[in-house]
């Protein structure tokens, strides 16, 4: 008994260790860790960080229909990939911006139940989606029917979150501009549902590239000696 | 008949007949968890095919929600791990505890067959909810909410009699290691899935990015310190078992074994290397990562030197083959899991189809092909008759090794092709398209490979069936691939 009893204890010290030191300790940190305001003197910027929330209604929809198995929401560094320098991944939507986009940190995704990080990226990070993004119509018109803007992607139709109604009278305001052979019938317009209206929201309000408090511009010039 | 003579000796008659009896004790439990497995593994194959389908014909099947990548590719791995996975796995230790604690499994059975069910009804009220827009989509956490207390309920209620069988049992022989794998199985499994269970659905308003290390986390230490000790227990007990030979060294086995303990804690969070982690979360994780792959390598030589000089059996067990490949698999896996973790080869590997080929070998390739290799011992045994067909034996392993293989290493390329055009310089300004064509080819062999693989499962799924309803071979001696002439297996092989 005393063997099994010595066991028991040395299991449960082995995994008792890593335990507490990566997931307990950090999961009580993390419930202090609050938004911080910007100081105008250093920053330039007033208001607090992160500034904007993200849409939560929007969000459930993206958890729901597994967008996380395709779409990560993270930029690494430069020196492990490539991110922070395609085209359009951050706030600076120049062709040639004069600094990489910044990584995410802890911060970035507060008051997020839960961040999406991703599975794989087999499409597009999501990230700073928000200051990239196309019209409302033109992001309903990729959910609703990738094909009908690239014939080579391999995302899912979310035809689901989308009604096909008969036209009353003129087009409605929302209705999706679909062409060819991925128009609906005539007499016929296809509207974004409340869910989908909430997803598009969600994808707008991805912005997580703002300045970080205390960092200056150090991070948008790349200059950390000008603190 | 070699056993003629030995069964005049009184002592093994009575050894015989006490293994009988505590093979009967525990017979419904590990039947009702061996099919029900099995069933799961079918589901789950046949929605990894449609899944891999869905990933170069997306319209495949229709635009239906129900159909859509997003739900199914969860589905598919959460069929496999908690349908499939987690119950087979719970079937071997329940067999292999009461073994090796000597003892017939005298309560807890009918509480067992209550746990059983209440599981299946929980697996399947989890996939439908992913399938019909409930997911929460947290790696292997993506079934809803209600789910996860039902799992852990009748988990314990397995977990718990088998601990205290066990110690309850006279050990004359000692500790052996097989059980301290089972023993740790039991005892680490709860803690896991509590642990991430409550900190990722309890914690309001959430956890934010530090959820997603966890998820990760909990990824890691379910395939490392469940899925492994099962997976290694039982290779621990069968090689030994089918060779006549003893473990071949005492001193690898115990490093292998807290080695594996002390740094798989720790792995996990490097799946989101260069991420918003604190940054040494992520490089623990890669650290431990790929110094596992000394306890990965002690063991698999360990395993290696009590297979010598006795791969002939390889051929002829049904059992030692599908081990055998499965304790091949683990170095594999540990080397792969070494690729994804090292910051170096991480950061290509990082967000790509690698981290799937990662889940199928540890879960299929590793872990499965040791189950499937206890279950061709286990089920003879409880059953009370022998398998009925060398060929559907055979079919199932070679279809499932090449259908594995292919999914593997598929993955792998596909990944290294994926993190190339997602790092290389030159797509700074480009759009997917490059990357969507290059890995077309490689999903659609993924697709061909898991169709192999449900033509593997089919006729294991019925063998299984036709075992369980009692309609095996009735004779005294075990079904073999190839009969040699002579004797064919030790005595202990047999028992």
């Amino acid at each position: 008994m005393s063997d099994f009893r010595k066991f028991i204890l040395s299991l449960a010290l082995s995994f008792g260790l890593p335990w507490l030191f990566l997931i307990v300790i950090p999961v009580v940190k993390y419930q202090a860790l609050t938004p911080t305001l910007y100081d105008k003197d250093r920053d330039g910027v007033e208001g607090i960080y992160p500034p904007a929330p993200i849409n939560r209604q929007g969000q459930l929809v993206y958890a729901r229909e597994g967008c996380v198995q395709c779409h990560t929401q993270m930029i690494r560094p430069p020196q492990l990939a490539l991110d922070a320098w395609r085209k359009g991944w951050g706030q600076d939507q120049e062709v040639r911006p004069a600094a990489p986009v910044r990584s995410n940190t802890l911060q970035d995704y507060l008051g997020e139940p839960f961040a999406f990080l991703g599975v794989q990226r087999n499409g597009p990070d999501l990230t700073n989606y928000g200051w990239r993004a196309p019209a409302r119509g033109v992001i309903h018109q990729k959910l609703f029917e990738p094909r009908s803007q690239h014939s080579w992607s391999n995302m899912p139709a979310l035809k689901h979150l989308y009604v096909v109604r008969k036209a009353q009278g003129p087009d409605a305001d929302k209705s999706l501009k679909l062409t060819g052979k991925y128009a609906p019938k005539p007499g016929y317009e296809v509207v974004p549902t409340p869910e989908a209206e909430a997803l598009v929201d969600y994808l707008l309000s991805l912005k997580k590239d703002y300045l970080i408090p205390g960092t200056g511009a150090a991070v948008a010039t790349a200059a950390p000696a000008k603190k | 008949m070699q056993t003629t003579p030995a069964l005049a000796d009184p002592d093994i008659q009575a050894d015989t007949l006490r293994r009988a009896a505590i093979d009967k004790s525990v017979k419904g439990p590990v039947l009702f968890l061996f099919l029900n497995a099995a069933f799961w593994l079918m589901a789950s194959t046949i929605l990894g095919v449609v899944a891999a389908m869905k990933l170069f014909v997306p319209s495949f099947l229709g635009d239906c929600q129900i159909l859509q990548y997003g739900r199914l590719q969860p589905t598919h791995i959460n069929a496999l791990v908690y349908g499939w996975g987690v119950q087979a796995a719970l079937g071997i230790m329940l067999w292999i505890m009461a073994r090796r604690s000597g003892q017939e499994l005298t309560r807890g059975k009918s509480v067992m067959y209550v746990a059983g069910v209440f599981w299946n009804i929980a697996v399947t009220l989890g996939l439908l909810g992913i399938l019909f827009g409930h997911s929460t989509s947290m790696e292997w956490m993506e079934m809803p909410k209600f789910v996860w207390p039902i799992l852990l309920i009748s988990f314990l209620a397995f977990a718990w009699p088998m601990t205290t069988m066990f110690g309850r049992a006279f050990r004359p022989e000692g500790f052996m290691v097989s059980t301290w794998y089972i023993l740790g199985a039991c005892f680490w499994f709860p803690w896991i899935f509590i642990t991430a269970n409550v900190a990722l659905h309890c914690f309001q308003p959430g956890l934010g990015a530090l959820g997603a290390g966890i998820n990760a986390w909990y990824v890691h230490t379910l395939v490392l310190l469940f899925f492994t000790p099962v997976a290694i227990g039982s290779a621990y007990y069968f090689i030994p078992k089918i060779t006549g030979q003893p473990v071949a060294s005492d001193q690898l086995s115990k490093a292998g074994f807290w080695m594996l303990a002390i740094l798989a804690g720790w792995t996990g969070m490097q799946h989101y290397m260069g991420g918003p982690l604190p940054a040494w979360m992520p490089a623990i994780g890669a650290m431990t990562g790929v110094l596992l792959l000394i306890p990965v390598g002690l063991v698999g030589w360990n395993h290696h030197l009590t297979t010598l000089g006795q791969h002939h059996l390889v051929a002829t067990s049904p059992t030692l083959r599908f081990i055998f490949v499965g304790a091949m698999f683990y170095p594999v896996s540990g080397a792969v899991l070494a690729l994804l973790s090292a910051f170096s080869t991480g950061a290509t590997l990082q967000f790509t189809h690698a981290w799937y080929g990662f889940q199928i070998i540890a879960i299929y390739g590793f872990f499965s092909m040791c189950a499937f290799g206890a279950i061709y011992y286990i089920v003879p045994r409880v059953a009370g008759c022998e398998w009925l067909s060398v060929r559907l034996i055979r079919n199932h392993f070679w279809f499932s090794v090449y259908g594995i293989a292919t999914v593997v290493v598929m993955s792998l390329v596909a990944g290294m092709q994926q993190g190339g055009d997602l790092n290389h310089p030159d797509m700074w300004d480009q759009d997917f398209m490059q990357l969507t064509w290059n890995s077309q080819g490689y999903m659609m062999a993924r697709a061909i490979a898991w169709l192999l693989i449900t033509w593997s499962n089919v006729w294991f799924l019925i063998h299984l069936m036709l075992m369980v309803a009692g309609l095996g071979r009735r004779s005294s001696a075990p079904t073999l691939l190839e009969r040699e002439h002579g004797d064919t297996l030790p005595h202990g092989a047999n028992a």
